[in-house]
């Protein structure tokens, strides 16, 4: 290998119980794991023992980027957060959540691949990284502020570039249900708490250095240049939401909403995005308007513009500024999210008085922005809002809140859909106020069992969009029928994995779609058009374990699978083609360590299957496919009766989710029976440490 | 350079440079804008034919550059580089007969995507219709047998979608518009 790239090489640890700080070698211990999750999974499968819970000292918290994180690669800016997960019911199991920002490169810039995190510290605590200078800071005065003023704070201490990711009240109360964030906005969900429980308020990171690309520099600027043209808008869809006159096709469903004459009406001047051709890549931050996205054409006069991550030309954190909210609710009238934190406040109510796109319906986002990105609440993929509607429309508030505490709530607010209500839950949610506030800030699972409700009652309710162990579907049988399904059983927590929903919803015709789709998993049948699903065969189960697979590659590399992958691109001269092997060329390019596509996967196989293996180690038993790759009962209902494989459903069949599951696990080489990967399959992989450990604990199949 | 040469390049500028502002240029535009800059005499109209050919060749020889027409026959031109043709058939059907603009729209998302298409793209650019010319459309389709194929459905939050039953049953025409309004939405 010519000299090392991409990693800086070290990887930092601090012990917050002796306060130890110390190094270690990336290529030495984890280049086999690349970094991010790679190195989160490694960390917790070699050091944190079966058995510990997410608030003991002995858990260990990963905040791990990757050797593409702060180069000039597009979509560079996400870090895994890794750690036992408070929110996965019944038992806590390891889980990452992933943030953007600006905090992956600097980490990187200060001279760091991954921080890892250990002990607790005998008062709050917070950590400064100034280039090589690290250091464990009294927090004491940063205690029981939001983040907003816990990352201004440290930014005067160490300076306007410093990244700092905090954690709000939510997570020093210790609710399982919050968040540690960067960058004003961007957030990983469920480890806020686990901070919390380590008297961590933040992590501040200053970097001066920069990230050594091994290969040929004029090379890499091409490399970089082309996977730009490769880019869609967000969630890589490939055509614009209405015709434009470069555009052969469109859907009005992309993201990709830029047009002659749409404008953002909140900067000065005014904006106007254009029409977007994708080869003017200069244009590409003009594509994503994700306010105007969600909450219709009215959002344009308050977009003020894009925001988003290190090397990210997305920007899909739209920036928004409403004044009305000043005055109405006292909040800044400044606010900037994407998805599920834009909608935030809006999503808890099932109505508004001027329609679901409407004034109040945007100040809900505001109210709820300012609320949950301060007090560092989460919403696990919306499932929070969703749980409480249930809960307050089902009757069940009434009947477990005393009847002070219930009237403590302007329910009459609520139901007429006033924003103003949010200042009422939200912050008794964070300080664990009351039965309501206690039970919601557990996590679905731990709330259902704490308030005596059966999981069955969540996992038959299609509108709940549930999965299992206290989390929800992310991109299931509605976005690519058989093998979303197969997706959402995977992890321990909602699956996060985009790499088949990028490509399923890139608004491409489906016999394009199909088209590209035989090139990539061998056959045009891999995938269908939505809700006319055919019978599972192996090339969607191929698809499911190239969507994992890239889904970990991509959290280990610090790209973006919100974005990723690029398999499809906007451009008509390449038949609409991506390149499937963007992340490797990156890759060996940077890094100088050569590898193809294909031998990329495989790294990011083991990866994934050491998340099998912890995930098996701790829950102490192989049957994973009865007792954790599960399926909710709506998949398999149809409100209106329609049988599975007519059109016009997105329910599955049994039978053939069966087979779905036995063909999968033969993909990847498990046993089909227990669903967990055979002794065979972890040597294969370089994992023979793991199989002997689980071989002595009776746990392989 | 040639006259012949000048003309060509003047030909394939005009066209060029409508197309990028996203429109088609009419064969008698181009033959005015050349007049307006004096490569043609106004009255002397035994030019036109020689107008014709150059139009003609200039076309022939710059392969990004198309002819399209309507119903009326009259030649439409436009450069590829930056109009895509299913671009310039909107445009052309726009100025024809909106009624089978929005036909084809329907019948070719319902065809190749296959979804309905929610009513208020059509006031979106380059259709540019108001709700009201939408609604008084829709009426005039309804008792049109060329028509019959257009459908409507409508979402659980109101939205109206059309389809065509030509290519989408009815009950797959409502699960995909309640997807493409409510559901993708509730699933970001």
């Amino acid at each position: 290998m010519t000299k090392i790239g991409g990693w800086t090489g070290k990887v930092l640890r601090i012990d917050l119980s002796t306060g130890r700080i110390s190094t270690e070698d990336t290529i030495e211990k984890y280049k086999d794991y690349l970094g991010g999750t790679g190195i989160g999974y490694k960390v917790i499968w070699d050091e944190v023992p079966t058995g510990t819970m997410p608030f003991d000292p002995t858990n260990k918290i990963i905040f791990g980027v990757g050797p593409l994180a702060g180069t000039g690669a597009p979509c560079n800016g996400r870090t895994a957060v890794t750690t036992l997960w408070p929110t996965c019911w019944p038992k806590p199991l390891v889980a990452s959540g992933h943030m953007g920002g600006q905090f992956a490169a600097e980490l990187k810039y200060a001279g760091y691949d991954a921080t890892i995190i250990e002990g607790k510290a005998d008062h709050p605590v917070w950590l400064s990284i100034e280039d090589g200078q690290v250091g464990i800071r009294d927090a004491r005065h940063l205690w029981g502020q939001g983040i907003r003023r816990t990352t201004v704070e440290i930014s005067q201490e160490i300076g306007a570039e410093a990244a700092v990711a905090a954690i709000g009240q939510a997570g020093e109360n210790l609710i399982p249900m919050s968040v540690v964030m960067n960058s004003f906005s961007h957030s990983a969900g469920g480890v806020g708490a686990v901070l919390g429980s380590k008297n961590l308020k933040a992590i501040g990171v200053r970097g001066t250095g920069s990230v050594r690309i091994s290969g040929n520099k004029e090379e890499w600027e091409k490399l970089v240049k082309f996977h730009l043209s490769l880019l869609g808008a967000n969630n890589q869809h490939v055509v614009p939401n209405t015709p434009q006159p470069w555009a052969e096709y469109y859907n009005t469903s992309s993201r990709w909403i830029a047009s002659r004459g749409r404008r953002w009406e909140a900067s000065s001047p005014a904006i106007e995005t254009g029409t977007c051709e994708p080869h003017r890549l200069n244009r590409i931050s003009y594509r994503t308007n994700n306010a105007a996205f969600y909450l219709g054409d009215g959002a344009w006069k308050y977009t003020v513009r894009g925001n988003g991550c290190t090397g990210c030309p997305i920007r899909c954190h739209t920036m928004i500024k409403v004044p009305q909210t000043a005055a109405k609710y006292g909040i800044p009238e400044v606010g900037q999210n994407t998805c599920g934190g834009l909608n935030f406040g809006r999503a808890f109510f099932k109505t508004f008085p001027d329609g679901p796109r409407g004034e109040t319906a945007i100040e809900a986002c505001m109210v709820g922005m300012h609320l949950a990105d301060d007090l560092g609440i989460w919403c696990n993929y919306g499932q929070l809002q969703r749980d409480f509607i249930k809960l307050y429309y089902g009757g069940m508030i009434k009947k477990k809140l005393d009847e002070k505490e219930f009237k403590s709530y302007s329910w009459d607010k609520y139901e007429k859909g006033d924003p103003s209500f949010l200042f009422q839950l939200l912050p008794r949610i964070a300080f664990k106020e009351g039965e309501l506030g206690t039970a919601l800030g557990l996590g679905t699972g731990y709330m259902l069992e704490q308030w005596g409700i059966p999981e069955q009652e969540w996992t038959k309710d299609y509108n709940l969009l549930y999965w299992k162990m206290g989390h929800p579907k992310h991109h299931s049988n509605e976005d690519a029928g058989q093998c979303g399904v197969i997706i959402n059983t995977q992890y321990n927590r909602d699956a996060q994995c985009h790499s088949h929903s990028n490509f399923t919803r890139n608004g491409l015709p489906i016999g394009v779609q199909k088209r590209l789709a035989a090139e990539i998993w061998g056959s045009p049948d891999a995938i269908d058009a939505v809700s006319a699903y055919s019978l599972m065969n192996i090339h969607k189960a191929k698809m499911a374990k190239w969507s994992l697979l890239r889904k970990e590659l991509h959290d280990s590399l610090s790209l973006c699978n919100w974005m990723g992958p690029w398999v499809a691109s906007p451009l008509k001269e390449r038949g609409y083609r991506g390149d499937d092997s963007i992340e490797s060329l990156l890759y060996s390019l940077a890094t100088g360590d050569k590898k193809n596509h294909q031998e990329l996967d495989q790294v990011a196989e083991r990866i994934f299957l050491l998340h099998r293996a912890l995930t098996i180690r701790d829950m102490g038993t192989k049957e994973m496919r009865t007792q954790h790759d599960t399926i909710p009962e709506w998949v398999f209902k149809d409100v209106s009766g329609k049988t599975p494989f007519t059109k016009g459903t997105i329910h599955m069949d049994k039978e053939d989710i069966e087979m779905a599951m036995d063909i999968y696990y033969e993909v990847m080489g498990w046993d089909k029976k227990t669903g967990a990967p055979s002794a065979a399959t972890y040597h294969n992989f370089g994992l023979g440490k793991a199989a002997e450990e689980l071989s002595k604990r009776g746990l392989l199949p | 350079m040639r006259q012949h040469e000048v003309f060509g390049l003047a030909i394939a500028r005009i066209i060029r440079e409508k197309s990028e502002a996203g429109q088609l240029t009419e064969h008698e535009d181009i033959l005015a804008q050349l007049i307006g800059q004096s490569l043609l005499k106004s009255e002397d109209g035994n030019q036109r034919p020689h107008f014709e050919a150059l139009l003609r060749e200039t076309v022939e020889k710059n392969e990004d550059l198309k002819e399209i027409s309507g119903r009326d026959g009259i030649s439409h031109y436009y450069s590829a580089q930056s109009l895509s043709e299913p671009y310039a058939r909107i445009l052309i059907q726009k100025k024809e007969n909106p009624l089978s603009l929005m036909a084809e729209i329907v019948r070719e998302n319902s065809a190749i995507y296959p979804r309905p298409v929610p009513l208020d793209i059509f006031m979106e650019s380059p259709f540019d219709l108001t709700q009201q010319e939408i609604l008084d459309c829709l009426k005039k389709m309804a008792g049109q047998k060329e028509f019959r194929d257009i459908a409507q459905t409508a979402t659980s939050i109101g939205t109206i979608f059309l389809y065509s039953t030509q290519h989408l049953e009815p009950d797959y025409a409502s699960s995909l518009a309640e997807w493409l309004d409510v559901g993708q939405l509730n699933n970001p």
